[in-house]
C-alpha cells in the first residue's frame, strides 16, 4: 500500500495568508485563510504595501493554527508547497522566505506551485481530475482556455486581450457605485434585474481569446448618457444586461473549445468561479452536450493554500523542486 | 552564547553567526538585486562552517527597521520563523542604533536613512548607543542643533553624511540580555505609514 502523502501549502500572492495540510493532494486536513478584505475595503482595492505589511505579521501565527487544527507538526509532512507567482511581488516575498526558512530548518523539500495551477487543482478538492480536460479559467487577474492532456501539461489556447473577466466586475460595480469588492455584488443584483440594455457581445469570432474592456467601455458609456440625459439607470437591469453578455461569451467559447479539441471533462478555476451566473451559466451548457463539469465549492475558489497544497502534491510527485534560493515572481507562465 | 544576527534593512546587509563574543561566520556585503533569495542560503552558508546547526543557537537578533520595507520584511519574516519554529529567543534592534555604532570622534552620532522627498529617518545617539534623540520619521534639518557636536552616518550619501562602519558585536553585547519577545508579535518598524493610510487619514480630517 502506498504511503499518505501530507503537503503544507502557503499562499500569499494577494490579500489572504493562508496555509494547509492536505493528504494525497485531494484530502482537505486542515486550512487556515486569513482575509485582509475588511482592510483594503477602505481604500476601494487591495493596497500592495499593507498586504506585504499585513503578511509579515501574520505568517506565523497562520502556520501555527493550520498546525494546531491538523494536530500535526512540520515534521510529520512530506513536503512544502509555495505559491512562487504570479503576484503582488512584496506579498509573496513574504510566504516565499518563510517557505524556504522552514524548508530549511526541517530539511523538507520545497515544491515552487504556480498561483493559477493552485486555482485549476483545486477541482481535485471536489472530484479527482480526469484527462484530458479543458480548464476555464476566470479571475480578477486572469480569463484563460487551458488545455490539459496530463498533470502539469498545461496548453493555453486562448486569452484574454485586455481586462480579466473579475477585472471588468469590479469596474462595472464602480461605475454603479457598489462598494468594494464590486464584483460579487455585481452577481448578486442581476438577480434582480432582467436584461434589457442592449450591450455588445464581446469579441465573438472564430478565436478562444477574451476581450472585456469594449463590453466595459459599453457599459461606462451607458451609464454616462443616462446621467447626462438625467434618467435614473436601473442597476439590478444593467447588472442583469452585463452578466449575460459576460456568461453568454464565456460559455459559446468553452463549447467551442471543448467540441473542437473533443474533450468531455470541463473544470473551473479562478476567484469568478465563485460567480453564480457563471456557473449556473456552464452547468446548463455542459448538461446539454453532455460534459462532466467540475467547479470548485465556493471556499477553494477564492484565493486559499488548500489548493496550492493540492497542486503541490502533483507537482511533489512529478518531482519537482526548488532549493532555498527560490525567487518570488510576479509574472510568469503558467507551468 | 550562540547568536543569529540578521540586517537586511538596506542594500548593505549582514549575516552573522556570534559564538561567546566572536564571529564564527560575518558576512558584510551589497545585495542589490533578489534579496529575497540570498539570505536563506547565505544563512545555510553559515551553518555550513561550523559543527552545529541552526537548532542550536540561543537567540536571533534581527534589525526591524527603519530602512527599505521590502528588505526589512525579508529579515524580520526569517527570523520570526526560525524563532517561532524552534522556540528561540528574538530581540529587535534599530537599523539606526546599529549605524551608530560606528566609530566617531564627536560627542554624538547621527544616523540617517534616506527617506525621499526631504525626509530621513533619523537619530540623535551619543558614542555609548545611549539614545539622546529617539528614531523619526523627519525632515533632514530638524536635527540641525545636533549637527555641530555630532556626525552624521549614511549609506546614502547625504549633505555631510560619512559612511557608516557598523560594529555588530558592540550593539549584539548592548542588547545580549534584552528581554525575548513573541515571536508571532515581532514586526518591522517601518516609522510611516503608507502613503494610501495617509491619504485617508487627510480625507477624513
Amino acid at each position: 500500500m502506498n504511503k499518505d502523502v501530507y503537503i503544507l501549502g502557503i499562499e500569499s500572492s494577494c490579500d489572504e495568508t493562508s496555509v494547509s495540510i492536505v493528504k494525497n493532494g485531494c484530502e482537505d486536513i486542515a486550512t487556515v485563510v486569513l482575509s485582509q478584505m475588511d482592510t483594503h475595503a477602505n481604500f476601494g482595492g487591495v493596497v500592495p504595501e499593507i498586504a506585504s505589511r499585513m503578511h509579515v505579521e501574520n505568517i506565523t501565527l497562520v502556520i501555527e493554527e493550520c498546525l494546531t487544527k491538523a494536530g500535526m507538526t512540520i515534521k510529520d509532512v512530506d513536503a512544502i508547497a509555495i505559491t512562487y507567482g504570479p503576484g503582488l511581488i512584496g506579498s509573496l516575498l513574504v510566504g516565499v522566505v518563510a517557505a524556504q526558512t522552514l524548508s530549511y530548518i526541517y530539511d523538507k523539500p520545497l515544491v515552487p506551485v504556480h498561483h493559477i495551477a493552485g486555482h485549476i487543482y483545486a477541482n481535485n478538492l471536489t472530484r479527482k481530475m480526469e484527462f484530458p480536460l479543458m480548464a476555464l479559467v476566470v479571475s480578477g487577474g486572469h480569463t484563460e482556455l487551458v488545455y490539459m492532456e496530463d498533470n502539469y501539461s498545461f496548453k493555453k489556447i486562448g486569452g484574454t486581450l485586455d481586462d480579466a473577466v473579475g477585472e471588468a466586475y469590479d469596474k462595472v460595480a464602480r461605475v454603479i457605485d457598489l462598494p468594494y469588492p464590486g464584483g460579487p455584488l455585481v452577481d448578486k443584483l442581476s438577480y434582480e434585474g432582467k436584461d434589457v440594455y442592449q450591450l455588445p457581445l464581446p469579441l465573438d469570432d472564430d478565436t478562444y481569446n477574451f476581450s472585456f474592456s469594449g463590453l466595459k467601455s459599453a457599459v461606462i458609456n451607458l451609464v454616462h448618457n443616462c446621467n447626462q440625459r438625467g434618467e435614473m439607470i436601473n442597476k439590478e437591469n444593467l447588472a442583469a444586461s452585463f452578466q449575460s453578455r459576460v456568461v453568454e461569451i464565456l460559455t459559446k467559447k468553452t463549447i467551442k473549445a471543448l467540441k473542437e479539441y473533443n474533450v468531455k471533462n470541463l473544470i473551473v478555476a479562478g476567484g469568478v468561479a465563485a460567480n453564480s451566473g457563471i456557473r449556473n451559466g456552464l452547468k446548463k451548457v455542459c448538461d446539454k452536450n453532455g460534459i462532466n463539469l467540475t467547479i470548485p465549492e465556493l471556499k477553494y475558489c477564492t484565493d486559499n493554500a488548500t489548493m496550492i497544497a493540492s497542486a503541490g502534491y502533483f507537482a511533489y510527485k512529478l518531482g519537482r523542486r526548488a532549493n532555498i534560493d527560490l525567487k518570488a515572481m510576479s509574472n510568469d507562465n503558467l507551468k | 552564547m550562540k547568536i543569529l544576527f540578521l540586517d537586511t534593512s538596506s542594500f548593505f546587509v549582514t549575516v552573522a553567526l556570534i559564538d561567546n563574543n566572536k564571529y564564527v561566520f560575518l558576512f558584510q556585503d551589497e545585495i542589490r538585486d533578489d534579496m529575497s533569495s540570498k539570505i536563506m542560503p547565505l544563512i545555510s552558508k553559515a551553518f555550513d562552517k561550523v559543527s552545529y546547526s541552526i537548532k542550536d543557537i540561543d537567540k536571533i537578533m534581527v534589525v526591524n527597521g527603519p530602512g527599505s520595507f521590502t528588505g526589512v520584511r525579508i529579515g524580520v519574516t526569517i527570523a520570526k520563523t526560525i524563532a517561532w519554529a524552534l522556540k528561540k529567543d528574538i530581540i529587535t534592534i534599530s537599523s539606526l542604533e546599529l549605524l551608530s555604532t560606528t566609530s566617531v570622534d564627536t560627542k554624538y552620532v547621527i544616523p540617517m536613512i534616506d527617506a525621499r522627498r526631504g525626509f530621513v529617518y533619523g537619530a540623535v545617539y551619543d558614542n555609548n548607543l545611549n539614545v539622546i534623540k529617539s528614531d523619526s520619521y523627519i525632515e533632514y534639518n530638524s536635527l540641525s542643533e545636533y549637527f555641530d557636536e555630532s556626525t552624521i552616518v549614511s549609506y546614502d550619501k547625504l549633505d555631510n553624511s560619512v559612511l557608516p562602519k557598523v560594529d555588530v558585536l558592540k550593539i549584539v553585547n548592548k542588547h545580549i540580555n534584552d528581554s525575548t519577545l513573541n515571536p508571532h508579535s515581532v514586526k518591522p518598524n517601518y516609522l510611516k505609514i503608507t502613503e494610501a493610510e495617509e491619504k485617508l487619514v487627510k480625507k477624513n480630517d
